[in-house]
């Protein structure tokens, strides 16, 4: 079953220098595995998580994540 | 692979090397269920899990040092919380199931080895659980 939370992780992280999934994981203390797990849509990260990544690409968290419902 | 991916398998394979030797051998009759060879076996059995189990988990720590040191993030921390709530449930089912050979007269050691085993058999579950969940991302 597909997440209705989207995201513009991927996009976001190669327009912020070609960020790896590792420096993203790096960034926001989490594994690179989760963080391919959320960009995948496979796992919904918890607010706190969610608001450590739009802070990482310095956006608001609606351009990182989307209600896709 | 995360370490935590890698400590579950190395749960999943010492659990299954180890207690499938000592289940092996009481259902093969190799050994008598009842008497000092089994217990002996036995201790051999969980000592040799204890000793594998922390030596390749510290060579998997030592394989990926950056998540080996780090702890749980929230995904892995549900992870495990999922696989030991349907290992849980598993050890529950198994218990009541003890029941009907319990109240059939079997021997106490026959009683023994099957409470062993519905343990054992839960571990499998918990580390199976973890690793479909580490496998598919959660």
């Amino acid at each position: 079953m597909s997440s209705p939370i989207s995201n513009q992780i991927r996009r976001l992280r190669f327009e912020h220098g070609e960020m790896t999934q590792s420096e993203l994981a790096e960034k926001i203390g989490m594994t690179r595995q989760t963080v391919a797990a959320i960009e995948a849509g496979k796992y919904s990260p918890s607010l706190e998580a969610a608001f450590r990544i739009a802070q990482v690409f310095d956006a608001p968290l609606e351009q990182v994540f989307q209600w896709a419902g | 692979m995360s370490f935590r991916e890698k400590a579950a398998w190395i749960t999943l394979v010492v659990l299954l090397l180890c207690f499938g030797l000592y289940f092996g051998a009481i259902a093969t009759h190799r050994i008598s269920g009842k008497g000092w060879a089994s217990v002996h076996l036995l201790m051999q059995c969980v000592a040799a899990f204890i000793v594998l189990q922390i030596g390749l988990t510290l060579a998997a720590r030592w394989t990926t040092p950056r998540d080996g040191r780090s702890p749980r993030d929230e995904r892995e921390q549900l992870i495990v919380s999922r696989s030991h709530t349907v290992g849980y449930y598993v050890l529950m089912v198994l218990t009541l199931v003890i029941g009907v050979p319990f109240h059939a007269g079997l021997p106490a050691v026959v009683l023994v080895n099957l409470a062993l085993l519905d343990v054992v058999v839960a571990g499998l579950v918990v580390a199976v659980a973890q690793i479909v969940m580490f496998r598919r991302g959660f």
